[in-house]
C-alpha cells in the first residue's frame, strides 16, 4: 500500500512542484496521473521512490517511510519499486543483459556486480524478465541497436527484474509512436494484472489514460485536482484538470485496430 | 523583364552600418603587441641569427650518419626497446590508477562533494610539476635508470588520464545512473553498471594516446637519467657525436609515427 500524507515538494529555486499532496494506492492498483507538463506528475513518481526528496509530509510504501529515509533503508525501499522512464534510460553501449541486470544490483554484492560476476539466479531472473516482455532472444545485442519500442522493453524488463510490489512509468511512451505506445500500455497493463504489481503511470494523452487506466489523479499547478474512477470522467473533467480546453495535441488518436479514436 | 520586378516593401528600413572594432578589443591588441616586442629586446632577439645559425660549424657533425653505430644491436635497439617498456608499464599503470581516481574527480560519479574537492586539488597540485622536474627527482630518489624513469612517467600519464577521462564522466548522459539508483544499487555498483559503459570507449581512446605521449616522453626522461634511448641520446651528446643521435633520432621518428598511426586507428575505432 501507498500513502502519501500531505506531501509538498518545493526545489531549489523556491518551485513549488507538490502541494499538500495526500491519497491513498492500494495494492494491485492501475493509476494513471495526468496534467499539463510541469502540474508535477514526474515530481509525484520520483518523490515516492526518493529520487526527489520531498520537502515534507510523509510517503509510506508497505509501511516504510521514504521521506528521509537514506543509505542502506533507502536502498531497500527503492529496491521495492520499480521504474520506467519517458526516454528509457539505458547504457546504450552495452548489452541489453546488462541492462537489465541493473535491476539486480541491490541483490549483488558491489564486487561481484563491478566485475560482472552475476550470481546464476540473477541470470535467470533477467532471463525471466526478458521472456515477460518478449525480447529474450536480444539479450546479447547492445542496447543502441534496438528500436525506441524495444529499448522501453529493455526498461520493463529491468524494473521487472527487480521484482517489485511497485511500478512506476514516467511517460513511458511519449518518446514512441502511437502503435509503439499502444503496445507498451498493454505491456503495463498485463504486468499489472498477471503480476498484481502497483502501478502508477503519468501520461498525458488522454485517450490512452481513458483506454488503459482505471484510477485517474490529475495534478495541476502541483496540487491533487482530481482523484476518480476513470469510467466517471468526461471531457469536463479533463479541462478542470488541465485548465483549458482539450485540443488534438491532448490525443494520440490511433488506437491499436488503426482507426481514429476520440476521447 | 521590367525594372519593377523586384517591388520595394513599403516600409524600408535602414541597412545597418558595419559595427566598428570595440575599444576594449583593440587597447588589448594593442597591448599584446606592445609587450612582445619588448619582451623580444630584452630577450636578445636577433633575426639574423635565423640565418648564421646555419653557419655554425657543429651541423656538419650530423653528417654522414654513423649507421655502423645506430644499427649495432647492442648500442641502439637494446636502449630502445628498453624505453619502449618503460613506456608500456607506465601506460598500463597509469591508466589502471587512473580509472577510479576520474571517477572520484567527476561531479557526476564522485561519492560526495568533499571527496571531488580534495581528489581534484591533488591531482591538480600534481599536474602542476613540471614532468621533467618529477623525472629529476624521482630518479634521484629511487635509483637511476629505467625504474626511476617508469615511475616519473606513471605519476605523469595518470594525471593526464585522470584530467581527460573525469572530464568525460562530466559530459556522459546522468540517465541511465538515475536508472541504477533508482533500482536500489549502491552507487559504486550503480556508476559502474550506468556510467561506465556509456564512458568506456573514451577511456581506451585515452589510454591509446597516453602511450603516445609515453613512448615520446620517455626518450626525454632518458636525457635526465631515467634509462633508455634517451640515456644513450645524452651520452653521445657529451661527446658531440650528432652524427650518431640523427641516426638514432631518424629511428625514433620511424617508431613514434608508427605508433601514432595504431593509436589513431584505435581511437577511430573506439569513438
Amino acid at each position: 500500500m501507498i500513502e502519501f500524507d500531505d506531501v509538498s515538494v518545493t526545489y531549489r529555486g523556491g518551485v513549488k512542484a507538490l502541494r499538500n499532496v495526500s491519497l491513498t494506492i492500494d495494492d494491485g492498483e492501475f493509476v494513471v496521473v495526468v496534467g499539463l507538463s510541469g502540474a508535477g506528475k514526474s515530481t509525484l513518481l520520483r518523490a515516492l521512490n526518493g529520487l526527489v526528496p520531498a520537502t515534507s509530509g510523509s510517503i509510506l510504501v508497505n509501511g516504510t517511510e521514504v521521506v528521509g529515509a537514506k543509505g542502506a533503508e533507502l536502498r531497500r525501499v527503492r529496491s521495492g519499486i520499480g521504474m520506467i522512464f519517458q526516454t528509457f534510460n539505458l547504457a546504450t553501449r552495452t548489452t541489453v543483459m546488462n541492462n537489465v541486470l541493473m535491476g539486480r544490483l541491490s541483490r549483488v554484492p558491489t564486487w561481484r556486480s563491478t566485475f560482472g560476476l552475476w550470481p546464476a539466479d540473477d541470470r535467470e531472473a533477467a532471463f525471466e524478465a526478458l521472456e515477460r516482455v518478449g525480447i529474450v532472444d536480444k539479450a546479447y545485442v547492445r542496447a543502441s541497436d534496438l528500436s525506441g519500442g524495444q529499448q522501453q522493453r529493455v526498461g520493463i524488463a529491468r524494473a521487472l527484474a527487480q521484482e517489485p510490489s511497485v511500478m512506476l512509468a514516467d511517460e513511458p511512451v511519449a518518446a514512441l509512436d502511437p502503435v509503439t505506445s499502444h503496445q507498451v500500455m498493454g505491456d503495463l497493463q498485463r504486468i499489472n494484472r498477471e503480476l498484481g504489481i502497483t502501478t502508477l503511470i503519468n501520461l498525458h494523452f488522454l485517450d490512452l489514460a481513458r483506454a488503459y487506466g482505471k484510477r485517474l489523479i490529475g495534478l495541476r499547478e502541483g496540487e491533487l485536482v482530481f482523484d476518480g474512477d476513470i469510467a466517471d470522467v468526461d471531457d469536463d473533467t479533463f479541462r478542470e484538470i488541465y485548465g483549458r480546453a482539450i485540443t488534438p495535441d491532448d490525443l494520440l488518436t490511433v488506437d491499436p485496430s488503426g482507426g481514429h479514436g476520440g476521447v | 523583364m521590367s525594372d519593377t520586378a523586384i517591388e520595394a516593401p513599403a516600409t524600408v528600413s535602414a541597412r545597418p552600418r558595419k559595427p566598428r572594432m570595440r575599444l576594449t578589443t583593440a587597447l588589448a591588441a594593442l597591448g599584446v603587441v606592445a609587450f612582445t616586442i619588448r619582451a623580444a629586446r630584452e630577450s636578445g632577439w636577433e633575426w639574423t641569427s635565423f640565418i648564421t645559425v646555419w653557419t655554425n660549424p657543429l651541423w656538419q657533425r650530423f653528417w654522414p650518419i654513423d649507421w655502423d653505430f645506430v644499427l649495432d644491436r647492442n648500442n641502439v635497439l637494446e636502449p630502445l626497446i628498453e624505453t619502449f617498456q618503460i613506456a608500456v608499464v607506465a601506460t598500463v599503470i597509469g591508466c589502471v590508477i587512473a580509472m577510479p581516481i576520474g571517477f572520484l574527480m567527476s561531479q557526476l560519479t564522485s561519492p560526495n562533494r568533499p571527496t571531488f574537492f580534495v581528489v581534484r586539488s591533488v591531482m591538480n597540485v600534481i599536474r602542476a610539476i613540471p614532468d621533467l622536474l618529477l623525472a629529476v627527482i624521482l630518479v634521484a630518489a629511487v635509483s637511476i635508470g629505467a625504474f626511476g624513469g617508469a615511475i616519473a612517467l606513471t605519476v605523469f600519464s595518470t594525471a593526464v588520464l585522470v584530467k581527460l577521462f573525469s572530464e568525460t564522466i562530466d559530459s556522459a548522459d546522468p540517465r541511465p545512473l538515475e536508472a541504477a539508483l533508482a533500482a536500489g544499487g549502491r552507487h559504486t555498483a550503480a556508476v559502474r553498471a550506468g556510467v561506465l559503459p556509456e564512458v568506456f570507449p573514451a577511456y581506451v581512446a585515452y589510454s591509446a594516446y597516453v602511450f603516445e605521449l609515453n613512448v615520446r616522453a620517455s626518450v626525454v626522461i632518458g636525457l635526465v637519467g631515467g634509462g633508455g634511448i634517451g640515456r644513450v641520446i645524452e651520452a653521445q651528446r657529451q661527446f658531440f657525436r650528432y652524427d650518431r643521435i640523427l641516426g638514432i633520432l631518424i629511428i625514433i621518428f620511424v617508431i613514434v609515427a608508427v605508433i601514432e598511426q595504431i593509436s589513431d586507428a584505435i581511437r577511430r575505432r573506439v569513438l
